[in-house]
């Protein structure tokens, strides 16, 4: 009895030792970042793992911001090679890098991520325009009675918004303020809706901060519901009530085609194409950042970069396009893989 | 039932056994009422806990199947040369082989859609049989490839056929192809042990959970081997040697404290000293262990001084009485006794850590990992992470593959559960 | 310390009890007052040939004091017994013999007990050589939950008093025929010992004291659990302890008091009222109090 506890304590320990050495290494690429990218650069992961010469990278899904936090710690091996975005570096986090020593980042564009308004089969899809939405959604919205002034959101049904939409009551599911498809969701639909009334646009003119304010407060009278993170559930609970709308990733109603489908916004609905061309207004465009003094020094960083700007993975057949990711034009695409071939490293934040 | 029991007094006689009579149907109703409440208490929860089985089997049940499709694959030495055999171009001895049993497809457009039946993991398949056995090349052989997880789905019945084309993942043509297969017998629905073996994959139908077996079992080991012995000594040393008074009493509120800390906590703990004070390694199953060790530490130190304090005072004076040192009381019976408390603590803290999720995603354990962890600092990440990660997915065959990793989560927790159980009834000794 | 001036049996003080005025009810024994004044013991504490010698023994609970200044000999091959109302301080006593006290928080022990000439209460004295010195026996059977054979075995073997097993075997052997439990165990001792009755149960317990073979062995009410033939089977194991050992037992029955012992001492309330042979005792008390209890007035 008491040998086995010394003898356990003792192993415990030499482990820890042991372990301590070993992290001196790393021979495997580390990833972090945004959960919208995650499911693209894990298929590209795992292709490069089990085509057999480098190990398959590991990668957390730890959030946009959060996996800038953890990329811009510094460099070395225990400081991650890549961070995934599902938006572009901001001026901070840039200069928080800056300061830690990760001056050359490779900035790499893998195409686009397009958000859908959807709802179930089972009743027609909505016609919207990004008034509408942010006429729904907004915390607060213009007099409908004319005049300048703003009042708490007034309306229940989509008809209240807009007559030619049917009589059903205003019922949204969406992700939480957390997350990073709410934030483009805010910039792509709730702005442009609240540009098109002209005492708002001339405010956002006047007062930018009270105007990005107005636009990004969603209500919070219960028509607004926050869903959580996973996405999967919003669409089972499409399913369940099909008087709700859900906001999610395109990949979610690619894979759900059967059950849900997209509203149209502004004239086009979400599909392959519109998005591909622009047509449908809600896409973003995502990233990924590689630690350009990793590069070479970390084995595999050069060929998952190959790998995943080439053809078969992100281009218009390729193995990206089937789970969901939009890409780039053929003009862009290339540009960006030349880049990535020169590790061009970014010398300011647009 | 005595006459003599009343007292003598003027009044109406009133013997004991009257007034017990009285009261005793309302006594007999009232526990028939206790009896009803607790009944529906039990059934309430083993409804809830059916449904739930029900409700996780009903779905999961089906990952433990897969679609197979059976293929005459001719091992091409134009395509496998001796110095290719690990990235020689294996699809393209699949896309031979479909072509060639539908020799009318000619289409571009079509032959995509007819290679896109078998998972794209079939390379692998056919990449190991040829690293397995070199002779292979230039043989014809049936081989049993994996079908895409679309396919699978439709096979399952999870897709309807009956929807417009534009509304399903599977064409007309594809369906009429799988229609086909079947009638020929080369479309199966086999034991998907890939499921049990494999690592974590994008492509539902290469997913497996023993990357994530593995890497739970790499951190309970940690976490057994440090929490037990530590968490036992603790709680000897507290009950049997350390003098009662206010440091031992706030010692024992601060552990009770931590019982009771969310899970998360002990993760951000974990980040800020065993990350980046001693730069261990993310992601690896030794930091995890460690993590998960803090945060069972208190349940099995609670249970283990409540073990001891079960014992009863009657051995220990025993112990003492024929001269056993304190150490010699503790260790010869104190110890053994209170062994099965102690054990059973520890396999519930560890079944508690089995399940925990939370702390883990500070120290990057909520990872996608291909390959499968061989060891304490290799990445890995827990069989709970694995169904969170899986849940978040939009492919549709992993909403069966996260209910059968739940099942497989379960039938874990029930085996260390009734461990916990027999192991109590096995070292139980009376006194 | 020895140096002790021997209280000669005549010079003893006499009692400074007194009781209240009012006429005895004789059936309601809660209404006897006693002051509360120091009493000192009536009846010769000393013999001549002690194997333990108490002196001014004070112990206390905390503030609570439970036995107030006792001082008693211990013969050499002599059973004194100890009676007394439950409460009174008995088993607290006869737990200082071998300090297992000290396992009681808060317990706190003062005067002199002194074996071999030197105070057990030293702080150079080791409890675990003094435990085997001075073995005890509880009043509830408190079997090792192990077979008999380890219970029987235990001490020896922590000690290191068997070289072999075969001596160890022997051990067990004679210690359980001390007992007077060899016939009845002799084909099951790898049975646990919790199996077995009661009565047999506590001649275990006895045979696993006497297995370390003690100088004194303590007993705290060993009977009060058992039947009266069971009763009746250790009471002649004790008289036959007797030759070897010194014995201390504690017991609520003056029967067994009577029967067992040479001496008896008479606890009241943390005092020791009143020691003697344990015929004069029982047929002669000197002690008011001694005679109130052994007439079954209160108690
Ligand atoms: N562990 C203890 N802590 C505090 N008081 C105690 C303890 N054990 C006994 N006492 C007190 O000491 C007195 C004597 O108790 P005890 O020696 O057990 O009496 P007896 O054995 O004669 O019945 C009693 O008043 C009892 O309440
Ligand atoms: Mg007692």
């Amino acid at each position: 009895m008491k040998k086995a506890v010394i003898f356990s304590m003792v192993t415990a320990l030499v482990m820890a030792t042991v372990a301590a050495v070993q992290a001196q290494q790393r021979d495997g690429i580390s990833i972090v970042g945004s959960s919208t990218v995650y499911p693209f650069a894990t298929v590209v992961a795992e292709k490069f793992g089990k085509a057999g010469t480098f190990k398959a990278p590991k990668i957390e899904s730890t959030g946009t911001g959060g996996g800038f936090k953890l990329f811009c710690g510094g460099v070395g091996i225990q400081h991650p090679d890549i961070s995934n975005a599902s938006r572009a570096i901001k001026a901070s986090e840039f200069e928080a890098c800056r300061k830690n020593g990760v001056t050359d980042i490779v900035e790499v564009k893998i195409g686009y991520d397009g958000i859908v308004v959807a709802n179930s089969k089972k009743t027609p899809a909505l016609k919207l325009t990004s008034k509408d939405i942010f006429l729904a959604l907004a915390k607060e919205v213009p007099d409908p009675k004319g005049g300048e002034n703003l009042v708490a959101n007034p309306y229940k049904t989509w008809k209240d918004v807009n007559a030619s939409l049917p009589n059903v009551k205003i019922e949204v599911l969406g992700p939480p303020p957390t997350s990073g498809t709410r934030d483009a969701f805010i910039e792509l639909a709730m702005e442009p809706g609240a540009l098109k009334f002209e005492p708002l646009k001339k405010l956002s003119k006047e007062d930018a901060k009270k105007f990005t304010k107005l636009f990004s407060s969603i209500r919070e009278d219960g028509a607004y519901i926050e869903a959580g993170e996973n996405d999967n559930l919003i669409v089972q609970k499409l399913g369940a009530n099909p008087n709700a709308l859900g906001i999610f990733g395109f990949s979610f109603l690619d894979q759900n085609t059967d059950k849900i489908q997209g509203s149209f916004v502004d004239g086009n609905q979400p599909t392959f194409e519109n998005i591909a061309s622009g047509k449908y207004p809600l896409s973003r465009p995502l990233f990924f950042y590689v630690k350009k003094a990793h590069v070479g020094v970390i084995p595999g960083i050069k060929e998952y970069l190959a790998e995943f700007t080439s053809e078969k993975a992100w281009g218009k057949d390729g193995y990206l396009s089937e789970k969901g990711l939009i890409p780039m034009p053929d003009a862009e695409r290339k540009q960006v893989a030349e880049n990535v071939k020169a590790t061009k490293a970014m010398t300011e934040v647009k | 039932m005595n006459n003599t029991l009343s007292p003598p007094a003027a009044s109406p006689p009133r013997r004991t056994i009257e007034i017990v009579n009285r009261s005793l149907k309302r006594r007999y109703r009232a526990e028939r009422r206790f009896r009803f409440y607790g009944l529906l208490a039990i059934m309430l929860s083993v409804l809830f806990l059916a449904l739930l089985f029900a409700s996780i089997v009903g779905k999961g049940y089906s990952a433990f199947w897969q679609t197979s499709i059976r293929l005459a694959i001719f091992f091409d030495p134009e395509v496998i040369k001796k110095d290719t055999l690990v990235n020689a171009d294996y699809a393209a001895l699949v896309r031979e082989s479909l072509f060639k049993r539908f020799p009318q497809v000619e289409e571009r457009q079509d032959k995509r859609q007819l290679t896109s039946m078998l998972s794209s993991g079939s390379v692998y398949r056919l990449r190991d049989m040829v690293l397995q056995d070199p002779d292979l090349v230039g043989k014809t052989a049936e081989v049993w490839l994996p079908a895409d997880d679309d396919m699978d789905m439709l096979i399952k019945g999870h897709f309807r056929r009956d929807l417009p084309e534009s509304e399903r993942r599977v064409s007309d043509k594809q369906i009429a192809w799988i229609e086909r297969l079947e009638a020929e017998g080369r479309l199966e629905r086999r034991f998907n042990t890939m499921f049990l073996t494999a690592g974590d994959s994008r492509e539902p139908e290469l997913a497996g959970i023993w990357g994530a077996v593995s890497g739970s079992f790499f951190t309970l080991v940690i976490t057994l081997v440090l929490s037990f012995p530590i968490g036992v000594a603790a709680a000897v040393y507290l009950e049997e040697f350390a003098k009662k008074n206010r440091w031992t009493d706030l010692i024992e509120v601060n552990i009770n404290n931590l019982a009771a800390v969310p899970s998360i906590v002990f993760g951000l703990l974990g980040l800020a000293v065993f990350l980046n004070f001693f730069g261990l390694p993310r992601s690896a199953p030794l930091v995890g262990g460690l993590v998960l060790t803090l945060m069972t530490l208190p349940t099995i130190i609670i249970a283990s001084r409540s073990a001891l304090t079960a014992v009863p005072p009657s051995i220990r004076e025993a112990a003492l009485g024929v001269g056993a040192s304190k150490m010699q009381m503790v260790v010869h019976h104190v110890l053994p006794l209170a062994l099965p408390g102690m054990l059973t603590g520890t396999i519930i803290g560890m079944a508690r850590a089995l399940g925990e999720s939370a702390p883990l995603l500070m120290i990057g354990m909520v990872a996608f990992i291909v390959d499968i962890p061989k060891g304490f600092t290799d990445s890995a990440t827990v069989l709970p992470v694995q169904i969170y990660l899986w849940a978040d997915s939009p492919e549709r065959a992993f909403v069966e593959r996260t209910s059968a990793a739940i099942m497989v989560l379960l039938a874990f927790l029930v085996v260390m559960n009734a461990g916990a159980i027999i192991l109590r009834k096995k070292f139980e000794r009376r006194w | 310390m020895l140096t002790l001036t021997r209280m000669d049996e005549t010079a003893l003080a006499h009692t400074m009890v007194e009781t209240d005025s009012k006429p005895r009810s004789g059936d309601d024994p809660g209404k006897r007052r006693v002051s509360r004044e120091i009493r000192e013991t009536v009846g010769r504490v000393t013999v001549d040939d002690p194997r333990m010698v108490c002196r001014n023994v004070n112990v206390y609970y905390g503030d609570k004091q439970a036995i107030k200044n006792v001082s008693v000999d211990i013969g050499r091959n002599e059973v004194l017994a100890m009676i007394g109302p439950s409460g009174c301080g008995k088993s607290t006593f006869i737990r200082c013999l071998n300090r297992m006290n000290d396992t009681i928080d808060g317990c706190r022990v003062t005067g002199e007990i002194i074996l071999d000439g030197t105070n057990i209460y030293d702080k150079s004295v080791d409890v675990v050589p003094l435990r085997a010195q001075v073995g005890m026996v509880f009043q509830k059977p408190n079997p090792f939950p192990k077979s008999i054979y380890e219970n029987v075995a235990y001490g020896p073997r922590i000690h290191g008093l068997a070289r072999n097993k075969a001596e160890l075997d022997e051990c067990v052997e004679t210690s359980l025929r001390k007992a007077g439990l060899w016939e009845e165990v002799k084909d099951r001792l790898d049975h646990p010992g919790t199996g077995l009755s009661g009565g047999q149960q506590q001649r275990l317990c006895i045979a696993r004291t006497i297995a370390v073979n003690p100088e004194v062995i303590l007993m705290d009410e060993p009977c009060s659990a058992l039947d009266p033939i069971a009763t009746s089977v250790i009471e002649d194991l004790i008289d036959e302890l007797r030759i070897q050992y010194s014995i201390c037992i504690v017991t609520h029955s003056m029967q067994q008091a009577a029967r067992v012992s040479q001496r008896t001492a008479y606890f009241h309330l943390g005092d020791l009222i009143e020691v003697g042979p344990t015929g004069r005792i029982f047929t002669n008390p000197s002690h008011q109090l001694t005679q109130d209890y052994i007439t079954g007035r209160f108690g």
